[in-house]
């Protein structure tokens, strides 16, 4: 990001610091913590307004406004940002854009390119330039993301005089004071940009994966604050051996979005594990982040080993009494670091996902072979670490010898050819519009220079974003879909043909329309400083014959390439169709993966008590149903 | 201990010593199961449920009852039933104890789930929670309706006959002849039992019925279970509701007013149609709210096992896929499911009331299955006929009680009463 200037010509801070809350206020007892954390110190109106999101205090259930805050205020800046308060609506405003967009950062820097979260709604719809946050919309124990108002609705509710929980009887609980269910939330928005697809439940990993990465990256986000370890580490000083202090530590953070409960007893009980019987979302989520919290713990503690022994003199055993402040400084950067680290490996694995029908398997194996490709030598053995936790909690994948690092790779597409001149020949624009994308990210979307080329009028990643999320909000309108990418048809032309030319290989049926659903570039830097250029193409396919059948959700396909910036392909994610011509065992595969979907929708009835008592068009519709996160998150 | 005469009244189906007679009686949509064991010269009676909502045509209620009452006298003019079972507290199951001639049958022993007992801390909250709930759903759902133009009125009926169905309350007249009724001072049971150190009991055995082993499969004691049995998303649509009739008609604004602003001075804007979407956003569905309280119940069911030298019998009541689950995974209940003999179909034949694995891969082939049931216009998918068309497919001999024309031959009929004979 380009530094700003102040009207006197001095340069302004690059980051902005702001408090927040670093407990849950749904967790009663322990509430009222507070941090500080830095980010990017961008232009803002009123509200916040930012350039990608927009905070809007709106309350629907008393349609009103609340004073929005200026965080440019010179008061407010000499304090460094509002102190934490449940009183002053401001103050929630002020948290609420600052951890979502600590989050998107976070975002930003593992996937090595700047997200937008403009949406266009529905067809025809409005466009919304940027995320919506509105911190009170209404009353209810409930917050989720709506895709189609492009917002995250916080919800606010009296805690019940007869049952209390933790809280105090009749006190107003505020979801949006939660550092989490922000999190969470933001992860959801964004994870809806990057695979639109992944809203549509078409195996029993889907939506929970959707809920247990938006755990995930909240826990991580969490542990990445140094202070709050710190504390506890020090409080806890006996178990530092033990994931108990960091576990407790989870459930003070609280991740209270419905999933809570769920996720306490994964962490709280090492021997779950996955089961085919465990359907709702939250639950099965649970494991998944139960899994990467293992792999954590694991990669933590070899790295504070070496301290653990100069700590005990070799003994194991820790000396009575209080620890030695540098000893808890340096145990608490080294699980911040670790946090850190497994939170960059857990988002960067997204480039690596299938563009449809995610299992947890896929992402294990996507997270193996995204770090494989940034950090080959891995000191700490941090993917053994992490391949030995998914396996502990018995998730594995799908076609597979085993579960060394090497067999977990993504199959290499060795039949497949280089991409062609026809698309290398954008290679060059493309880079240089992801480069500069770093900054004009930043840029108010209304300030935006219009491009003086007539054929480029907008980057094509901020195109591409913008028209799978219409594909999203279409399917979800039920109406047909089509993608056009306006930047370079030619492009989009010349991908489609190499996807042609090459589609029983990819898993591809010769007879469907096969779409584009995205091409971008990413740039990493891997931690000893090389750059890694990378191309990600993802191209679809759709059956519809069942959508009825599938509760109004179709059958679908398709694959994510990877190519280096040569255009000679990497690796190939597929989930093949049913046919799939020449190659067999791809079609075998789409077969199997067809089958398992009847199987969820069969599962999805069994579980669900609505089921009976549905109408025959709204049995045609029941699993479009299980995708709205106002259901999912309700309590 | 033994008071029974020996059997000469044919109607109550005599046993050849080697037999378990199940009989069926055709209540429309709800439950009336009689099972007769066979003990020495003696018989056993085990009556699961005596309930309705929607009686079969020519079949009301009160000529049930008086036809089970039948079937169950001796010689000697008295009435007797050695174990009622009140599977759980839905109309469809218990409507039919309302009545007074229950009064004259004598009965040793009553079973409910342990939801019922009245002692129980977790039961009484439970309990308190659902009525609660039932009674709220109904009041705001009539509220509602009185005003509903036609298009919505059918749905609110739809969502208002669930919570009818669930409007059981404890001082209700079935549920007291379940608790206080009967002649014969009979014992009330609540599975399953604790033991002296609270261990929950997997098997109950009782001098009544000699020779046979309860497996009490559910309803569970787990945590997960109990709070399935609560619904939250019931207690958020009544507090919303109590805010709607209350003075302002809506919650407390959560700050003072001199944060609140009409015209907005921030720098986002948001259109009038975005505000009413945020306003109805949050919003639950009656159908929903209906639904989790419906599940709730049903979760309270008993599924039970009778398992009569070596043969098994299942009925699992209404339960749904949380006790099923569980059952399906305990490896010694997994292996008694893959043994059954007969299975009282739950839920009427709906979706979500007998799992797919447990017909395609565990209950035998050929077992003979009951379906109490009756097509309703509300609910045109129950039964549902793709459970129908598995069960088919592993050779089930299947009785449904609407369709007494179409039954196998290891059933009979005897005045419109379905029964079938399981040897032992």
């Amino acid at each position: 990001m380009l530094r700003r200037t102040s009207q006197h010509g001095i340069t302004q801070a690059a980051r902005r610091p702001l408090k927040i809350f670093a407990s849950d206020p749904l967790v009663g007892r322990t509430f009222g913590k507070r941090t500080r954390i830095d980010i990017a110190n961008e232009e803002l109106e009123v509200g916040p307004v930012g350039a990608r999101l927009e905070v809007i205090d709106y309350d629907g259930t008393q349609n009103c406004f609340y004073t929005p805050v200026n965080l440019d205020d010179h008061a407010i800046l000499m304090q460094g940002g509002l102190d934490p308060s449940e009183a002053d609506p401001r103050f929630h405003q002020q948290m609420v854009y600052a951890v979502a967009l600590k989050t998107l950062e976070n975002f930003d820097r593992a996937l090595g390119r700047a997200l937008r979260l403009s949406s266009g709604s529905r067809k025809g719809g409005k466009r919304y330039p940027r995320l919506r946050l509105f911190p009170h919309a209404f009353y209810g124990a409930n917050a989720f993301y709506q895709p189609d108002l492009n917002a995250i609705l916080f919800g606010y509710f009296k805690a019940d005089a007869k049952d209390v929980g933790p809280n105090m009887p009749g006190q107003t609980v505020f979801t949006c004071l939660s550092h989490d269910v922000i999190t969470h939330e933001m992860t959801h928005a964004i994870v809806d940009r990057l695979r639109p697809l992944f809203l549509e439940p078409s195996n029993m990993d889907v939506l929970a994966f959707h809920e247990g990465f938006a755990d995930i990256v909240a826990l991580f986000q969490h542990f990445s604050y140094q202070d709050i370890v710190r504390e506890q580490i020090q409080r806890t000083r006996l178990d530092i051996r033990t994931p108990t202090p960091l576990v407790d530590l989870a459930q003070q953070f609280g991740f209270a979005t419905g999933g809570g409960q769920a996720l306490r007893s994964a962490l709280a009980k090492p021997e779950l594990k996955l089961k085919d019987t465990m359907i709702e979302p939250h639950a099965r989520g649970s494991i998944l982040v139960a899994a990467v919290f293992d792999g954590f713990y694991e990669i933590y503690q070899r790295r504070i080993a070496d301290l653990l022994r100069i700590a005990t003199g070799g003994t194991g055993t820790l000396p009575k009494g209080d620890l030695h402040p540098d000893l808890v400084n340096r145990v608490a950067t080294e699980a911040s670091r670790t946090a850190q680290r497994v939170l960059d490996m857990c988002i960067r694995a997204f480039d690596y996902l299938p563009p449809v029908d995610v299992t947890f398997g896929d992402y294990l194996r996507a997270m193996i072979t995204a770090d494989f490709e940034l950090v080959p030598d891995d000191e700490f053995n941090s993917r053994g670490a992490m391949i030995e936790a998914f396996r502990g909690r018995g998730i594995y994948p799908d076609g597979v010898g085993s579960l060394f690092e090497e067999s977990l790779l993504w199959d290499v597409g060795a039949k497949l050819k280089p991409f062609d001149d026809d698309i290398l020949k954008w290679i060059g624009p493309l880079f240089f519009r992801g480069v500069r994308s770093f900054d004009r990210v930043w840029e108010h979307p209304a300030s935006q220079p219009s491009e003086p080329d007539p054929e480029s009028q907008q980057d094509l990643q901020n195109q591409l974003n913008q028209q799978s999320q219409q594909n999203g909000q279409s399917e979800t309108a039920g109406e047909d879909e089509k993608i056009v990418l306006n930047f370079k048809p030619a492009l989009e032309e010349a991908l489609r043909k190499y996807a042609k030319t090459h589609a029983n290989l990819l898993g591809l049926d010769d007879d469907r329309k096969i779409e584009v659903r995205g091409f971008h570039p990413v740039f990493r830097v891997a931690p000893n400083g090389r750059l890694l250029i990378e191309l990600v193409a993802q191209f679809t396919q759709v059956d519809k014959e069942v959508k009825d059948e599938f509760g109004g959700i179709p059958f679908r396909g398709g694959c994510t390439l990877i190519a280096s910036s040569d255009g000679k392909v990497r690796y190939l994610i597929s989930k093949p169709m049913r046919q799939a011509g020449q190659d067999a065992a791809r079609e075998q595969a789409g077969k199997a993966r067809f089958e398992r979907q009847r199987d969820y929708v069969d599962m999805c009835d069994l579980t669900s008590p609505l089921t009976p008592y549905l109408k025959k068009n709204e049995l045609q519709q029941r699993l479009v149903e299980l995708k709205n996160f106002a259901n999912l998150h309700g309590g | 201990m033994v008071t029974q005469l020996p059997i000469t009244n044919d109607r109550t189906g005599a046993t050849n010593g080697r037999e378990v007679v199940i009989r069926m009686y055709n209540v429309g949509f709800g439950d009336a199961f009689l099972v007769l064991l066979p003990d020495g010269k003696n018989q056993r009676r085990i009556l699961f449920d005596c309930g309705s909502v929607e009686a079969a045509e020519d079949a009301p209620m009160d000529s049930i009852v008086d036809r089970i009452i039948r079937d169950v006298t001796d010689e000697d003019e008295v009435a007797r039933i050695d174990v009622v079972v009140g599977t759980h507290r839905h109309k469809d199951h218990v409507s039919g104890f309302a009545r007074s001639a229950w009064d004259d049958v004598e009965v040793k022993e009553v079973w409910m789930p342990w939801t019922e007992d009245p002692k129980d801390f977790d039961a009484r909250r439970i309990r308190e929670t659902q009525s609660r709930l039932a009674l709220g759903l109904n009041a705001a759902f009539a509220a509602k309706l009185a005003v509903a133009d036609n298009g919505d009125k059918k749905k609110l009926q739809r969502c208002q006959s669930l919570v009818e169905n669930a409007l059981t309350l404890t001082n209700d007249r079935e549920m007291k002849v379940l608790h206080n009724g009967f002649s014969g001072n009979p014992e009330r049971r609540f599975l399953p039992e604790a033991d002296k150190d609270k261990v929950y009991q997997r098997v109950y055995q009782t001098d009544v019925l000699p020779g046979v082993k309860v497996h009490v499969l559910g309803p569970s004691r787990e945590t997960q279970v109990i709070r399935d049995m609560e619904p939250p998303k019931g207690g958020s649509y009544l507090a919303m509701r109590a805010f709607a009739e209350s003075e302002t008609g809506k919650p407390p604004a959560p700050f003072g007013v001199e944060y609140q602003q009409k015209t907005y001075s921030g720098g986002g804007t948001l259109p009038d149609k975005d505000k009413e979407k945020i306003k109805r956003a949050a919003e639950l569905s009656d159908l929903a709210v209906a639904v989790a309280l419906d599940k709730a119940v049903n979760g309270t069911s008993l599924m039970l096992v009778l398992e009569i030298a070596d043969t098994f019998l299942l009925f699992p009541g209404d339960a749904q896929w949380g006790t099923w689950c569980a059952a399906m995974e305990d490896p010694e209940w997994k292996e008694m499911l893959g043994r059954v003999s007969f299975y009282k179909i739950g839920h009427h034949g709906s979706h979500n009331a007998t799992p797919k694995k447990f017909v395609e891969s565990m209950m035998p082939d050929g077992i003979c299955a009951m379906a109490s049931t009756l097509t309703r216009g509300i609910w045109p998918d129950i039964p549902r006929a793709p459970l129908l068309d598995a069960l088919s497919a592993r050779h089930v001999n299947l009785a449904r009680s609407d369709d007494p024309d179409n039954i196998g031959n290891v059933f009979k009929i005897d005045e419109g009463v379905i029964e079938t004979r399981i040897p032992l």
